[in-house]
């Protein structure tokens, strides 16, 4: 790049870096046809951005390493099996020797579109472990720093201090090489330097001199971030631009050249993060779309969409569908299975699962901690809390503190009473990590967990406080107040958490249930219908709706959600408590449409799956009684009573059974006589004559089905 | 990598060390085995031995004996694993020597994968039993502390009033009612593991699914712990249907067959049963547990005494020396009240098999009414010096302590018979008597509530509730637990005269009536049972239908008759009737008649009567 020509809204940082060779010397590359698992060449033909001194084409990027591991490079040498993807080729001047020792010997080639990917502050140099192999068969130039011009050495020395964060270092020099050039890219990396240092307020001035900010790209991208830094969100706001001012009206599609992140589409993500701290959620939302839509590479836009619960489930599927991932060539599958695989599990799970095998099989990444979150994720959605249990400590074996997986984790064990682990898990948070929104949640989890509201309450709040995006330290707030049945309290805390969180249904969803609760039917029903919106198929959701219309006396709506619920949990073959929620309002919706045998069913299902409850056992012997089955109405109601004595409606239907009993009439066909006549025919005489009976069993059999009502006892027996 | 040598070696000590667990658990040496057995898993990979593979796999593999001959005594282990790898035996060795002590998590942990159906069991029956034991030591239990100071306690305090017996009571039951709710209970580790009997089963169904058709040995230990913990769920029909599998696979499996008695609860279902478990057993062998089953059903729901006889008599030449069948023909006499050979039988057993306990209890209550307090007390002694801490025994002492009147402390001893076993149900049906004795109808009826609860089909319990019930005046209640009893005994006359007196007493006539009438019908000697007779003549004056009225009354005046001249309150005013009815019709000589026969009874009685006589005497001159 020549002098004061900065980079485009198409260009990333890349293009300025003072490490990467003008292109117009270059060498055009071959490019590597599709080897999944190879790496990637850039071509560099056609690159507008140019490097500040065309005289000089090299590419410090390439790493020169000799076959053998030398004592310099730290790492071991893989072999990508193609010609590494040099940057740009270098000139027979320019050569590194293995003598350097700074950084820069550490800085290698990217191969892989992954390492490209990373956020602004990486990509000079794009450090961090990749390497790649140069044969000797290569292009390898190596380049010679004392050819350099001096101003460009100067640039590699405060590059490197960066590098190393010897931030003194780098503004002395930085500062040096800005006086000496003037050249707005300079003053970008001494604005870097400052914002390393964090000496936020020093970047802004620097590049709001010389109406730095209104002539190069770079230089606004970096002063709306300092200013988001010091929460001037409308300076910043200001500087951005509330809407996108770069935007095509034509909708061409500029394909980014040097492998960054496009500048246009991070400004974009700059607008939403600022409409985000302003509460203005929608164009929040519309911004990070925007951003994605520009550069498909944004990871940050898509996880501040996708994990901060902008989007409902639907609206999260149709957008993917519209991302063009072509911008990507041979790594466009990779990045869009790894995206699909973050998004809401409430649908689609099909796809998601292709994904997954896609991945695993490719790219061989199933043990990777984002596809184990990702399994857990859709574990959790499914109410399956011991399994995503399971997966979520294989995933923390690896990664002790990883911030995606340690929320599933806290909830799962609050979901399984799992307090000790809690415990445990909030300490060693607490110890690493103080000021993490996430280890304050564990601590209110863990309050929770051994009911202890108010101090939960208090670090729930804590956690909201240092990040109010992190939507599950609001639920649980919200929770706190639910739980000890403070309803206006409740309702407020989780009238907020949908404003913020327009994505998730379980706001409007507990919001119902407060309402419910409180016994405001009609705006329960209007809150359910919302949620309903967002998410038709969470089974609690549904649960919740039937019982509202239960409550409503509309009985036939009830079932249909019930039954809808049902039909949702029996494909998710969960083993949660919302199963007997579940089948018991089943049952008592059955019980007031009149259907009883169906009531029965339920009602006896729950039972044997849970063990006796009293007023199950109440209900059931209710709908015995209706039954006209006084034996088992009056079984049912004692066993009831026997849990707990106190049971008034219990003892009353006691009282009416007892009566009917009364009233039944000792005739032939009561069971005791039957039962009588039974013994008589097996025992034969008490006198002293013996006579031989013999028992019929067969007669005694057939005399069964037609006297007495038989019980459901007997079926099985038969079927024997 | 290991050289052969060396690979010998390790082979070697491997056998080594898997022959001593299994002799040192053969021997009861179970802390060394366990020892051994984690020695064995925890040992590196050792290079395969060919030899050694195919040995562990199947029994009958052609290598087999000639690998005995080479391996010497390992014999019996194999036996019995048929189909197990190597690898699988060891685990199955350590597993088992935990269980052995005890440890039953760590069995179940170390079994985790297993697909074995032996292990399966093994781990699976591991859970139910620590999840058992952790629920037990949960609940709490109030007797502890108080039963330490049994005997000095009393001696402090020997006015225990009432209310505080009851509150004990409660106290205690209140530990027992969550046995109620212990099968929803879960054992929770606090990290997120817990274990509950639908998670136990629901993994059980699961296995079984995919394997339960085959009938080895391994999965009918399966079916038969399925069938147990439907039987906790309070699932019978499941569970009877789980029993009945484990038995068609495997019959020698007696407490199996107890189980599956303890789910039915009413002679019907008994009837059925029988008629299927005759149809399938048909082999000789397997018919012996059926006799056996027999006998024991019989015990519970009644049958035919013929049959009973025959049985008993077949399985007694084959089994001349066994105590348990002489305890079923001494338990037979014992429910028919005859009393006397029943403990004759029992001396026998006595001598067969000094420190047996089990039954011993029924023992104790047939001296009991026998009214033999020095052999009851000899038995007491006994018994408490061969096992203080078994059910039996505490059974025994509270039967003599309440012979001797001390009502508190056969009190005392029943509860703490209770919770050594919790589902004795003659311990609180017993306990429940003493209540009564004690005038503590509130405390009686606890009692009697949960004998029902845990053995529907012990009908004095359901009699006892009855009667307390009666005594509180709740007659609707009454009413319908002695249709319960009687349902249970219909041939028991007792039953039906408790029924009909309830009916009377909420003013039912018609069924009153009725039920006398059977009670009638179904007592042995019918002319004698004055007190129904005269109730059935009060109940037909009260429908107004005079003539039946007078029937009996004759009939029960004749029965004075037949017992020579033996008077008792109903024939006097049955007389006393007759006497007023004839006096109405002017047939004074048969009033007269009546009349004098007015003997004893009250003097307002008697007054009436020699009113009578004179004015018949006036009437006939």
């Amino acid at each position: 790049m020549s002098r004061g020509n900065t980079p485009s809204q198409h260009n990333s940082t890349l293009a300025i870096s003072p490490l990467v060779g003008s292109r117009s010397l270059q060498v055009p590359q071959q490019r590597n046809p599709a080897n999944a698992s190879s790496t990637r060449q850039w071509s560099g033909s056609h690159r507008a951005a140019q490097t500040p001194h065309h005289s000089v084409t090299y590419s410090p990027l390439v790493q020169k390493i000799q076959n053998n591991a030398s004592l310099a490079t730290p790492a071991p040498v893989q072999d990508h099996g193609s010609t590494a993807g040099l940057l740009a080729s270098m000139t027979k001047n320019g050569l590194f020797g293995p003598t350097m020792p700074s950084t820069l010997r550490k800085v290698s080639i990217v191969g892989d579109i992954r390492r490209h990917s990373t956020s602004i502050d990486n990509v000079v140099g794009d450090v961090a472990g990749a390497e790649s192999q140069i044969g000797d068969d290569r292009l390898v130039q190596d380049i010679d720093i004392a050819q350099l011009p001096a101003a460009e050495k100067l640039r590699l020395w405060r590059h490197d201090s960066l590098m190393q964060h010897q931030y003194r270092t780098a503004e002395y020099i930085g500062d040096k090489v800005y006086a000496m050039t003037g050249d707005p890219n300079d003053a970008f990396w001494l604005a870097q330097v400052y914002y390393n240092s964090g000496s936020y307020i020093r970047a802004v001035e620097l590049l709001t001199r010389n109406n730095l900010d209104t002539s190069s790209v770079m230089c606004r991208y970096l002063t709306a971030l300092c200013l988001i830094q010091l929460k001037k969100y409308e300076d910043a706001l200001d500087i951005v631009g509330e809407t996108n001012p770069f935007r095509d009206p034509l909708g061409n599609h500029v394909k980014n050249q040097d492998g960054g992140i496009k500048l246009e589409s991070s400004m974009c993500y700059l607008r939403g993060k600022i409409f985000s701290a302003l509460n203005n959620f929608d164009k929040a939302k519309e911004s990070l779309k925007e951003a994605l839509l520009v550069d498909v590479k944004n990871f940050e836009a898509f996880d501040e969409l996708v994990s901060k619960n902008l989007l409902t489930p639907t609206e999260q599927w149709t957008f993917i569908s519209s991302l063009d991932f072509s911008d990507l060539d041979d790594n466009e599958e990779l990045i869009r299975s790894l995206y699909i695989t973050k998004l809401s599990k409430y649908l689609n799970l099909d796809q998601v699962h292709s994904a997954h095998e896609f991945l695993s099989e490719e790219y061989k990444l199933d043990n990777n901690t984002d596809l184990i979150q990702s399994n857990a994720d859709t574990l959790f959605t499914q109410c399956k809390f011991s399994d995503c249990l399971k997966l979520c400590e294989e995933a923390l074996e690896k990664d002790e503190f990883n911030f995606s997986i340690l929320p599933i984790y806290i909830s799962c064990l609050y979901e399984l009473g799992g307090k000790n682990k809690l415990f445990l898990v909030s300490h060693k948070m607490a110890e690493n990590f103080p000021k993490h929104p996430i280890t304050w949640f564990g601590v209110g989890a863990y309050y929770m967990c051994i009911n202890k509201i108010s101090e939960a309450r208090k670090y729930f709040s804590k956690a909201s406080i240092l990040d109010p995006s992190f939507s599950q330290a609001w639920i649980g707030f919200a929770h706190t107040y639910a739980v000890e049945g403070e309803h206006e309290q409740a309702v407020s805390a989780y009238s907020t958490a949908s404003r913020y969180f327009p994505g998730t249904h379980l706001p409007n969803l507990f919001l119902g249930m407060q309402y419910l609760l409180m016994g405001t039917l009609p705006l329960a029903e209007e809150y359910f219908a919302l949620a309903y919106d967002i998410c038709p198929y969470d089974p609690l959701l549904l649960n919740e709706m039937g019982v509202l219309y239960f409550k409503k006396n509309d009985y036939l709506k009830a079932k249909r959600y019930l039954k809808k619920a049902w039909e949702a949990i029996k494909a998710l073959d969960s083993e949660s408590k919302s199963w007997i929620s579940i089948h018991t309002n089943l049952a008592h919706t059955y019980r007031k449409l009149g259907d009883n045998e169906r009531a029965v069913k339920c009602f006896r299902l729950v039972l044997e799956t849970t063990g006796k409850d009293a007023d199950t056992l109440c209900a059931l012997g209710y709908v015995y009684l209706r039954m006209n089955r006084i034996e088992k109405a009056i079984d049912s109601l004692h066993s009831s009573l026997a849990l707990r004595p106190s049971n008034q409606a219990a003892q009353d239907l006691l009282k009416q059974a007892l009566d009917v009993n009364l009233s039944t009439v000792l005739d032939e066909s009561h069971p005791l006589v039957i039962s009588s006549k039974l013994q008589e025919q097996g025992t034969g005489t008490m006198s002293k004559k013996r006579t031989a009976n013999i028992l019929d069993a067969h007669g005694v059999a057939k005399k069964l089905k037609h006297g007495q009502d038989s019980s459901e006892d007997e079926d099985s027996m038969d079927l024997e | 990598m290991l050289d052969t040598p060396f690979a010998n070696f390790l082979s070697e000590l491997k056998l080594e060390l898997r022959e001593s667990a299994v002799q040192l658990s053969r021997l009861k040496l179970y802390n060394s085995s366990k020892w051994s057995a984690e020695a064995l898993c925890g040992m590196c990979e050792i290079p395969s031995v060919p030899v050694m593979k195919t040995f562990m796999k199947n029994d009958d593999s052609p290598l087999k004996n000639r690998s005995n001959i080479q391996f010497g005594q390992q014999e019996s282990p194999q036996k019995y694993l048929a189909g197990m790898e190597s690898s699988e035996y060891d685990l199955y060795l350590l597993a088992s020597t935990l269980f052995e002590c005890k440890e039953f998590d760590r069995c179940a942990y170390y079994l985790a994968d297993t697909k074995h159906p032996e292990l399966k069991f093994l781990k699976l029956y591991s859970k139910y039993l620590s999840w058992d034991k952790k629920t037990q030591e949960n609940m709490e239990s109030s007797m502890t502390p108080q039963s330490s100071k049994q005997g000095s306690g009393f001696r402090d305090n020997t006015e225990m009033t009432n209310r505080e017996v009851m509150n004990r009571l409660r106290s205690h039951e209140s530990g027992n009612s969550n046995a109620l709710k212990k099968s929803q209970k879960s054992v929770d580790l606090d990290n997120g593991e817990s274990t509950s009997i639908p998670m136990i089963l629901k993994e059980l169904n699961d296995y079984l699914l995919l394997e339960g058709d085959k009938p080895t040995f391994g999965i009918s230990l399966l079916h038969y712990l399925r069938g147990m913990l439907y039987k906790i769920q309070d699932i019978p029909s499941n569970a009877i249907s789980s029993f009945l599998t484990s038995l068609t696979m495997f019959p020698f499996n007696w407490v199996c067959w107890t189980e599956l008695l303890s789910c039915i609860s009413r002679t019907d279902e008994s009837a059925l049963l029988l008629k299927i478990l005759c149809e399938k057993f048909n082999d000789e062998k397997t018919q012996v547990m059926l006799k056996f089953f027999k006998l024991s059903l019989f015990q519970e729901f009644s049958g035919n005494i013929d049959e009973f006889i025959q049985e008993l008599d077949y399985l007694l030449s084959i089994f001349p020396n066994f105590a348990f069948l002489k305890t079923q023909h001494a338990l037979i006499n014992y429910h028919y009240m005859d009393y006397v050979s029943a403990g004759l039988i029992f001396e026998q057993i006595i001598k067969l098999d000094p420190y047996r306990l089990e039954d011993m209890d029924t023992y104790s209550n047939i001296l009991y009414v026998m009214q033999k307090p020095s052999k009851l007390a000899y038995l007491a002694q006994f018994a408490s010096g061969v096992d203080r801490f078994r059910a039996e025994t505490c059974c025994i002492i509270a039967n003599y302590y309440s012979a001797k009147q001390e009502h508190e402390k056969s009190i005392l001893y029943f509860r703490r018979a209770l919770t050594l076993n919790k589902n004795c149900t003659s311990a609180w049906t017993l306990m429940g008597h003493e209540f009564v004795e004690l005038k503590n109808s509130h405390a009686a009826i606890e009692c009697y509530r949960r004998a029902v609860d845990i053995n529907p089909r012990d009908f004095k319990a359901w009699y006892g509730l009855g009667q307390a019930y009666e005594v509180l005046d709740m007659h609707l209640y009454s009413l319908y637990y002695f249709q319960k009893s009687c349902a249970l005994k219909p041939l028991d006359k007792r039953m039906w005269q408790a029924l009909a007196s309830c009916y009377e007493k909420v003013d039912s006539l018609e069924e009153s009536i009725k039920c006398y009438t059977r009670a009638l019908q179904l007592s042995l000697d019918s002319d004698l049972d004055t007190t129904i007779l005269f109730r059935l003549a009060i109940l037909y004056e009260k429908q107004n239908d005079t003539m039946s009225c007078k029937e009996y009354m004759i009939k029960c005046v004749e029965a004075q008759h037949s017992t020579d001249g033996f008077i008792n309150e109903e024939t006097t005013k049955a007389s006393l009737w007759l006497a007023r009815y004839e006096a109405k019709y002017k047939n004074f000589s048969e009033a007269y008649k009546h009349a004098l026969r007015v003997t004893h009874g009250s003097s307002q009685e008697i007054e009436e009567a020699r009113a009578i006589v004179r004015e018949c005497r006036k009437r006939m001159d």
